[in-house]
């Protein structure tokens, strides 16, 4: 559940935009295919493009440590749009628009950056070389399969002179989320195709003010395509992914509702790779306190503390945000950054915040 | 105490403000000439203000940082996408793609269109700026990129071309632009936009014309450097300085007519200030009397200067702001075709702006309002009772006048030979104008004494009128001088326009006697040439590049020695048999130069200039100069092959064809068949007509300030005579009581006010004819280098002569009506007096 779908909503039109940026995600779908239940992922082609549903992403998270113990984060996602339900033209005149953004969570800041491409021009894209290999890339930020799966693959980006090298692999299986891959977003039936890597294990190096460090950790990638994944009482959400010490993964997301009860969602991995969803009703989430967090438009106040209880799972944490910086006031703005989890485990994660 | 004086000092100015109660006319006056005067001053500096903001954008384009380029060289006519993709793909996504076209659309007006990708271009300073400025997707975004795409044209090309939102423009090839939607990008100035997927469907392209590239660091711009592929090179912008430095002159010009029409304005002002003291002395006298002391009556009066020229700011920084957004369109339009400057088509009130107009009143006020004060205010209170306004004017003041006028004359004589800018050429005029305008009252004194003397005894009424002269002299003199000042700046910069226009036209016809003017990317020129040689006559293809000589951009063409064009060329000054010479390049590499070369680069016939071709430095030897009316640059001429032997990069130029009869309608189908298309090209009657109308815009705001400026000048003339006349109303009921009537009135007061006007305007005409020669032989070649015959025309004086004789009927009437209608009334007080 990403961020992502509020940001391209940006290229449709600015007057919407002002209003509230995440109209699009509620905005009539007509024309686009739509996610129905019964889906059926097959591998490696749902890792590429489907250019027939209005938004997809590629979403990388991780935290990394470097050989002086010192903490690095990681986010890395490539958004794409469909911007006409029709058949793509190609070139030029493509349907295909695409966005990235980088964020790198340094030992003594917080720096992103974020670059926009059409499609149809080769300066972005998501497809197999001409070897057969994956291939997500704009303009040199890029992440290159050794196969037709993007892991094992290298992830390479550039973000404020700091140059980050990523070789990415992982030993477990795509883990589906919902039912099957098909993720509902709301009563009404807006719903995504979903599907992650929260096993993956991360080698490379950060060139950063001269020096350079060798890292390791662990990431998470996120999957997922829709044409229409919220209602337009969903004002944006809060969601969670942890690597708890166990080796188990968690992730928790809910969907902020004005008219109706909170959209609850998640999903149980255990350190080889198999998985359970949670619905609602298996999960607490509640925020533990705002907190403020200087943004270009002004101070906020955000919820960087949370407890979450997942009984089934015997998990009682509290989940906070070491650090505040970590707004993004990219076109499109919201929270993310890494976390650390205390209480009936340990551990660390990302938070992604927006609506706020 | 204190309060006690600040309530004295609140008394007193109401009692002084309350005789605008009753003379209201004097307070419109004296505002008329502050609000004139400030509002021109500053329409002028708001234009220059804005023009010299707009070439700091010359440093964007759209809103994205453009400090280099990178431009195809050579064969290469264009950057291809495989090129610009490879690149961003190596991480330089400080570039972004232009294309950068000239259409002609079918109603034949020329418009340029740019295009880039707007979801590349890095606009500047994204993270810093809020997101509204900071997005690239203004408007409807999504509806610019796709199709059918948008036209974004700006509101005033719009009105221009009467195009309404969704229409779209034809062009002469058939294909026809997006519809159209009014808006204006930063740096759009009067071109229109469109994304790059519109550009390539229109122009049926599929390469860019360069690239825009944001900052670099020194590290990365070497690595740009050695990124770059064969064919394409990385040049810094430098036009924002060009611009600064190519435009300074018409600033100055600007500027120059902007504080005329100040000081213009300031004589009014004058007038109306030593008026409204005059006529309130009896006032002032009785303030004293009653115990105020001198500080308070001062304080009182600055108090009331302050009022003044507040009302004076506000009034004249918005008229000025008004004036300014109403004359902005020419200004911009001719800095666009001479320099190619993008100006925004607005201007916007700042509070810099203000603040100028508050000090210009100020300044404007307290210059009125010192002279008479300090008189009035150290004259004993025995002395201000019995004086009379002609008293104040005294023989010895006239000697000083005309002292000053010679010493000011004598010093503009003395200048005329230091002047090497254009700024010192301006403190000419401005000495010569100033030592003419003192000069003038003691001319007219001069005159009507002559003539009253050389009268013989019986044409007493003539000679009554001579003498009553005298009597409106003092408060016609500061009218007169502001009228002089008018007609010499207007004669003489018509002077200069019309001498432009003969000089511009004979020498259009010459260097473009060509018919047809093909510029063609896809024209076979030699097929051209080879398949049709019985319609064509002769034929001139050129080449050139542009570089940098002596830090500005520099032309070099390559032409044909036989062209027709070439063997006529008319050379300002040249060495013996120097077009022969040139033609045939001896070992001395004889080159032709524009005569700006010659006047602002300083190099003189048969010196060597060093020019950087491919090889280094090379020495040419300049043979003569040519005149290049509205290049801003300098340029030389070569011949073709030896151009292309020092630049490998020189690219064709256009070609121009001379028909064997002028038919091009029967000519158009062997250049299509040559590959050229429609729109390719413009014939020589259309060419013709494109240059004298930006010639004409170039001049319509000279023509306008100086209108304006005229304009003041007859309003301080009419305040003059309405005060005068309110101040002399007993003296004519004296005169009615004596017998005058109606007729022998108006000889006695009319009479010598047309001598005066008489006077001063044929005192304009040499003085107008010595300003020309100034600005044509001097300024104008310091400014801009280019040279021309001073042509004089009586027109402009006609012209003028008639202008200001309305103006003075129309002053005299309305003043007769005045004093017919408070005649009676001036009557029954004479009764009451008497």
């Amino acid at each position: 559940m990403k961020t992502a779908i509020a940001l391209f909503i940006g290229l449709l039109c600015t007057t919407a935009v002002a209003d509230n940026e995440f109209n699009l995600l509620r905005s009539d779908a007509s024309g686009f295919t739509q996610v129905s239940p019964g889906l059926e992922l097959s591998f490696p082609a749902d890792h590429l493009p489907h250019p027939d549903y209005r938004i997809e992403w590629w979403y990388l998270t991780a935290n990394l440590t470097d050989e002086d113990g010192q903490h690095w984060g990681i986010h890395w996602t490539l958004f794409r749009q469909s911007l006409r339900p029709e058949p793509d033209p190609g070139g030029w005149q493509s349907t295909q628009a695409w966005m990235a953004h980088a964020a790198l969570s340094t030992p003594e800041n917080h720096v992103y950056d974020e670059r926009f491409a059409r499609g149809g021009i080769s300066q972005a894209g998501v497809e197999l070389t001409a070897e057969g290999r994956f291939d997500a890339w704009l303009d040199d930020w890029q992440w290159l399969g050794t196969g037709t799966e993007p892991l094992p693959g290298t992830l390479v980006f550039t973000v404020s002179e700091t140059r980050v090298e990523l070789d990415l692999s992982s030993q477990t299986p795509w883990v589906l989320q919902g039912d099957n891959g098909y993720s509902q977003k709301a009563p009404s039936g807006q719903a995504s195709a979903y599907y992650s890597q929260p096993h993956i294990d991360i080698a490379g190096q950060i060139q950063h003010n001269g020096n350079t460090f060798q890292v390791t950790g662990s990431g998470w990638l996120d999957r997922e395509w829709s044409s229409q994944p919220l209602a337009p009482s969903q004002p944006g959400w809060d969601w969670f992914s942890l690597h708890l010490s166990s080796g188990d993964a968690l992730m928790v997301y809910q969907l902020r509702d004005t008219q109706a009860p909170n959209t609850l969602n998640g999903i149980w991995v255990t350190p080889d790779g198999r998985f359970s969803s949670l619905s609602g009703d298996q999960i607490t989430l509640s925020s533990k306190g705002e907190t403020d967090v200087s943004t270009r438009a002004g101070t906020r106040k955000m919820p960087l503390r949370w407890s979450i209880e997942v009984p089934a799972h015997k998990v009682d944490i509290e989940v906070s945000a070491p650090r505040a910086d970590h707004w993004l006031d990219t076109l499109f703005p919201y929270w993310e950054g890494p976390v650390s989890v205390t209480g009936s485990h340990q551990g660390k994660g990302y938070m992604e915040l927006t609506g706020y | 105490m204190k309060t006690e004086r600040l309530t004295r000092i609140v008394w007193v100015n109401r009692v002084l403000l309350s005789h605008y109660r009753r003379h209201p006319l004097q307070a419109i006056f004296l505002l008329l000439g502050l609000t004139l005067g400030v509002a021109l001053w500053s329409a002028v500096e708001l234009i220059n203000g804005h023009a010299r903001t707009s070439y700091a954008d010359a440093e964007q384009f759209l809103g994205a940082d453009a400090h280099f380029w990178i431009r195809p060289t050579g064969e290469n006519a264009a950057v291809s996408q495989q090129d610009y993709i490879r690149l961003r793909r190596l991480g330089f996504v400080e570039l972004y793609p232009i294309i950068e076209a000239r259409l002609q659309t079918r109603e034949q007006d020329w418009l340029i269109l740019l295009a880039t990708d707007f979801m590349a271009l890095p606009i500047a300073d994204a993270q810093n700026n809020s997101s509204e400025t900071a997005t690239p997707f203004v408007g409807d975004a999504l509806a610019f990129m796709t199709p059918p795409f948008q036209t974004a044209v700006p509101e005033s090309l719009a009105s221009e071309l009467g195009i309404n939102p969704g229409d779209q423009l034809t062009l002469t090839n058939g294909q026809r632009l997006p519809p159209a939607t009014l808006q204006s990008r930063p740096q759009q100035g009067e071109r229109l936009v469109v994304d790059m997927a519109a550009a390539f469907e229109v122009l049926n392209r599929d390469n860019f014309d360069y690239l825009g590239v944001t900052k670099l660091s020194a590290s990365r711009e070497q690595a740009l450097r050695q990124a770059l592929p064969e064919g394409l090179i990385l040049t810094r912008n430098q036009q924002s300085l060009d611009l600064q430095e190519l435009t300074d002159s018409l600033h100055i010009q600007l500027a120059a007519m902007g504080w005329l029409a100040f000081v213009v304005g300031l004589f009014i002002v004058f007038n109306a200030v030593r008026f409204s003291l005059w006529m309130r002395q009896a006032t002032l006298t009785t303030l004293r009397e009653m115990g105020i002391g001198l500080d308070d009556l001062a304080l009182a009066i600055a108090l009331e200067a302050l009022f003044w020229s507040v009302l004076g700011t506000l009034l004249g920084g918005g008229l000025g702001f008004l004036l300014g957004n109403l004359l902005l369109p020419t200004v911009s339009s001719s800095l666009g075709s001479l320099y190619g400057a993008i100006i925004t088509p607005t201007v916007t009130l700042t509070a810099r702006h203000l603040l100028q107009a508050a000090i210009m009143t100020l300044l404007g006020v307290t210059v009125a309002v010192a002279g008479p004060i300090w008189l009035s205010a150290r004259r004993s209170i025995r002395q201000q009772q019995h004086q009379t306004l002609d008293q104040q004017f005294q023989p010895r003041q006239l000697g000083v006048q005309s002292l000053s006028a010679v010493a000011l004359l004598g010093l503009a004589a003395l200048y005329y030979f230091q002047i090497d800018s254009v700024s010192d050429g301006f403190v000419l005029l401005a000495l010569v104008l100033f030592g003419s305008a003192l000069s003038l009252p003691p001319l007219l004194y001069g005159a009507f004494w002559l003539a009253a003397r050389s009268m013989p005894a019986s044409w007493w009424r003539l000679r009554w009128a001579m003498r009553d002269a005298f009597a409106q002299l003092p408060h016609l003199r500061i009218a007169m001088m502001a009228l002089l000042l008018a007609l010499v700046a207007n004669l003489g910069v018509s002077t200069l326009v019309g001498s432009f226009r003969i000089a511009f036209t004979d020498w259009l016809t010459v260097r473009m006697s060509a018919d047809v003017y093909v510029q063609s990317a896809t024209l076979d020129a030699d097929a051209l040439l080879t398949q049709a040689p019985l319609k064509v006559q002769a034929s001139h293809a050129r080449t050139g590049l542009n570089l940098r000589w002596q830090d500005r951009p520099t032309e070099i063409r390559g032409v044909n020695t036989q062209a027709p064009d070439m063997r006529s060329l008319p050379l300002a000054l040249s060495e013996p048999n120097a077009l022969s010479q040139w033609a045939e390049q001896g070992h001395l590499r004889p080159i032709l130069a524009n005569e700006q070369v010659h006047h602002l680069a300083g190099v003189n016939l048969g010196e060597s200039v060093s020019l950087p071709t491919d090889t280094g430095t090379v020495d040419f030897q300049v043979v003569g100069f040519f005149h290049d009316y509205g290049n801003p640059y300098y340029a030389f001429y070569l011949p073709k092959a030896t151009v292309s032997q020092y630049w490998k990069n020189a690219q064709p130029m256009g070609l121009a064809i001379w028909l064997q009869d002028t038919n091009l309608q029967a000519f158009e189908p062997d250049l299509l068949d040559a590959g050229a298309e429609p729109g390719d090209w413009i014939d020589q009657r259309q060419l013709m007509s494109v240059a004298l109308q930006i010639f004409e815009r170039t001049f319509a705001i000279t023509g306008a300030l100086n209108t304006l400026t005229l304009g003041v000048a007859g309003v301080a003339l009419f305040a003059a005579l309405m005060s005068i006349h309110q101040q002399r109303l007993h003296q004519y009921a004296h005169w009615r009581a004596l017998g005058v009537n109606q007729q022998e009135w108006l000889l006695i007061v009319g009479g010598p006010l047309a001598g005066m006007v008489m006077v001063t305007g044929l005192l304009a005409i040499p003085l107008g004819a010595v300003l020309s020669a100034l600005l044509i032989a001097d300024i104008n070649i310091i400014a801009f280098g280019w040279s021309m015959p001073l042509n004089w025309s009586w027109h402009p004086v006609a012209n003028l002569a008639i202008l200001t004789t309305l103006t003075l009927i129309l002053t005299g009437l309305t003043a007769l009506w005045r004093v017919q209608r408070q005649l009676p009334n001036a009557l029954i007080r004479l009764g009451g007096t008497a």
